[in-house]
């Protein structure tokens, strides 16, 4: 009976999993070992390995770790410092990130007299929600949780689900520096979303289609920041100001609001909330490279098969993540009604002009 | 478009045990009156303990009512217990980067007490300590200015800088700062040829880092949009409100005490005052960095130009070394009150001693220091203005609450 079941399990996962000739002598010695086969066909199954494996969650821990420790490290160099380093010398503290999280692990989680107890517990888990099911739609290739032609709008629309966990979180901390984080990520949230989707719909009328397949496929010759740039300029900034990275670091503004909605927060709750703004950025970055940077366009190599897609967007995304890292170190913040008006006036109307670009080239192209 | 809507509002009660500088009635009639009472500090993510009490609408900023004292240190009283030497070290104790204008304002007091002819070469040496300090100061409070608007670059960049102000005050006086090295009459020790050549270097090497500092912080768009048209103190009211030093020069305002009222080597080197019209927080933040190259500039003559000679009066001793307490020890001052001014690197400092001519410590010890004398003008500039203002009009100021507690 078990053993049918197996069997099939593995025959579902088989027909169905990742070629990839240079590691194919290795997956067909373990394939033939009882039990450790349907972990491999589990792990080499296309929907699990997008979505777990990469560009999905492990990617996700791994590229965590990276880039807290770049981020300091570059921000370090530029400011005449060393930055990180103690924490494993040989490798220049590039496991900082990872001891800061064992820190948080081992820390007493406090939850505040005047904290709404069980929302202030959950919402930081909660926030990881409508993180993880847009993994579930981007698609690497051959390598895709759940193909839909509609991927790019569930994407964004999923993306717009963070904000509200974020003023939910401020409004369960019942601080004061929470209350002003919150209603600052709330202006944010309504500053920056209708540029960023009128972007994206721009280069959905531009590739016609809101299907990944179709707008990676359509940037085979000319990537999109070249085919609508004004888009991807737009794209860029509303990125920055969502992530709430440096010239918009608003909501969390630590010299005015003292970390904004995460004040109250310590311990293992901490570690949660902090890196909340970095996996939204990775996930608009992947975002980013689909629409913009030719998504898993590259140099095929054959020894990798499947995994050239999955490697080449990660490779991308790391390089466009690292390359946002440098604002940090260059700009002061701007203040929210400076923001806005710049929001409400610029940025929608360079949007506006990116959506005529975009319905213009889609016509030609 | 206001929409009113009548919602009957408490004054919380935490604010009856917070110990509030103000009426009951004030407190109960901005709750009335739709506004909330914000309190910024004690605890302040900044560059002192103080806490402000800021009465806003929205967020608009209606009034500002100052509760400094958190770093009061009682230095006029401790000033009475003290022989007059040994109350060199506690005055330079306000603001330890500004330490040498601190020690040079009261020294002269004692000089021009018992009337003692400073040499030349001594006179040059209390210069250069002067606007090496003043250097070391004005970059500090960029740096605080900078970290109030969230540029980390800016914080670390001058604090990089200050390390070569600390370097030459070391190699010139032994300490990197609180050096206590100007006395009555002169200074501790001569600064040989070498070490004066470094410090000539260093300006220059000061000025190639500034201009990357310049390139990243000073031009940054994001740092002009926080800082212009903010806090704006108009001449009138920057000379009514009694503002100094270079935040009264960024209102247009041509006042310097080294050139009303000369002291030590200013007469000699030729230098500009620098002024700014505007009187926002960009021109406050420019006067002072346009102030550090005019301070180079006079290191650089005051080096140039150093003359031979005695570095402590012959009134005093022939020779300091080895008979400093015997020298000092007994120092007692003529009766009567003496009182001097100096451009501290905040603006106008005032020490006064009054002495009952037979005992040989101050009957009484004045500082006035510019931190209190602009805490005024500081606190008119924030009115109508945002609450997220507070921080870039806080570090555009330099306000330094341990300086101004004394």
């Amino acid at each position: 009976m078990i053993n049918e079941i197996i069997a099939t399990l593995i025959e579902i996962f088989s027909s169905n999993s990742m070629q990839i000739p240079l590691i194919q002598p290795l997956v067909d010695y373990l394939m033939e070992i009882p039990l450790l086969n349907i972990l491999v066909a589990l792990i080499l199954w296309r929907p699990f390995f997008a979505v777990v494996i990469m560009p999905g969650l492990i990617v996700l821990m791994l590229y965590l770790l990276y880039i807290v420790w770049f981020e300091r490290k570059l921000t370090a160099r530029i400011q005449w410092r060393v930055g990180p380093l103690e924490v494993a010398r040989p490798i220049r503290g590039a496991i900082q990130a990872l001891a800061d999280g064992l820190r948080y692990f081992f820390q007493e989680a406090i939850v505040h007299r005047d904290a709404h107890r069980p929302y202030f517990v959950q919402l930081p888990i909660l926030a990881f929600i409508p993180i993880l099911l847009p993994i579930a739609f981007i698609p690497a290739g051959n390598a895709v949780g759940i193909k839909t032609p509609y991927a790019i709008q569930l994407i964004v629309a999923f993306l717009a689900l963070i904000p509200i966990t974020i003023i939910a979180i401020g409004w369960a901390s019942n601080n004061r520096f929470a209350f002003v984080g919150s209603v600052r990520e709330a202006l944010m949230y309504v500053a920056y979303e209708i540029p960023f989707i009128i972007a994206v719909i721009s280069m959905i009328y531009l590739y016609g289609s809101g299907d990944p397949y179709v707008a990676v496929e359509k940037q085979s010759l000319l990537p999109g920041a070249i085919l609508n740039p004004i888009a991807f300029l737009v794209f860029l900034i509303t990125m920055l100001m969502a992530t709430s990275r440096l010239p918009f670091e608003i909501p969390e503004a630590d010299q005015e609001i003292a970390f904004g909605p995460f004040v109250e927060y310590s311990g293992m709750l901490f570690g949660l909330v902090m890196v909340l703004a970095y996996e939204k950025l990775y996930i608009m970055a992947l975002l980013f490279v689909i629409l913009f940077l030719g998504g898993w366009n590259g140099i095929y190599c054959d020894l990798l098969g499947d995994l050239n897609a999955p490697l080449w967007l990660f490779i991308k995304t790391i390089v466009v993540i690292s390359i946002l890292a440098i604002v940090r170190s260059m700009y002061a913040r701007y203040r929210i009604d400076q923001t806005l008006r710049y929001s409400f006036s610029w940025l929608i109307a360079f949007s506006i002009v990116a959506l005529v670009v975009g319905v213009v080239a889609g016509w030609i192209v | 478009m206001e929409i009113k809507i009548d919602v009957p509002v408490e004054p919380p009660k935490e604010l009856e045990t917070l110990f509030l500088p103000i009426p009951k009635d004030y407190v109960e009639d901005v709750y009335k009156k739709d506004d909330f009472l914000i309190l910024v500090g004690p605890q302040h993510p900044g560059s002192g303990h103080m806490r402000l009490i800021v009465r806003v609408k929205g967020d608009i900023i209606q009034e500002v009512i100052p509760d400094p004292g958190y770093v009061h240190r009682s230095m006029e009283k401790l000033a009475e217990n003290r022989l007059y030497i040994q109350n060199i070290p506690l005055v330079e104790r306000p603001a330890i980067m500004d330490s040498a204008n601190f020690n040079l304002g009261y020294v002269r007091a004692i000089e021009t007490a018992l009337d003692i002819e400073v040499p030349e070469r001594a006179k040059f040496i209390r210069t250069i300590l002067a606007e090496l300090c003043r250097i070391g100061t004005h970059l500090y409070d960029a740096a605080i200015l900078a970290v109030f608007l969230g540029h980390t670059t800016g914080f670390m960049y001058p604090f990089g800088i200050r390390e070569l102000i600390c370097e030459a005050l070391a190699r010139m006086t032994g300490a990197r700062f609180t050096s206590s090295f100007i006395i009555p009459g002169g200074v501790r020790r001569d600064v040989d040829e070498r070490t004066l050549r470094w410090v000539y270097d260093a300006t220059f090497a000061i000025e190639r880092r500034l201009k990357s500092f310049e390139r990243i912080f000073i031009k940054n768009p994001t740092v002009i949009a926080r800082l212009r048209e903010v806090g704006v103190l108009s001449k009138d009211e920057a000379i009514l409100y009694g503002v100094v030093g270079p935040f009264l020069r960024a209102s247009g305002v041509e006042y310097d005490t080294r050139i009303v009222e000369p002291y030590e080597a200013y007469e000699e080197v030729t230098w500009d005052i620098v002024t700014a019209d505007e009187g926002d927080g960009y021109a406050r933040f420019l006067v002072r960095v346009n102030e550090v190259s005019q301070s180079l500039g006079i290191i650089r003559q005051c080096i140039t130009s150093m003359p031979e000679g005695r570095y402590v009066s012959e009134q005093i001793c022939d020779d300091v070394k080895g008979n400093f307490f015997d020298a000092y020890g007994n120092l007692v001052l003529p009766a009567g009150e003496y009182t001097t001014l100096t451009e501290a690197a905040r603006g106008t400092l005032l020490f006064t001693i009054v002495s009952d001519g037979e005992s040989n410590v101050p009957y009484r010890v004045r500082i006035v220091t510019p931190g209190w004398l602009y805490l005024r003008g500081f606190m008119e500039s924030l009115k109508g203005e945002r609450l997220a203002d507070l921080q870039a009009i806080y570090g555009s100021f330099g306000y330094f609450p341990p300086e101004a507690d004394r």
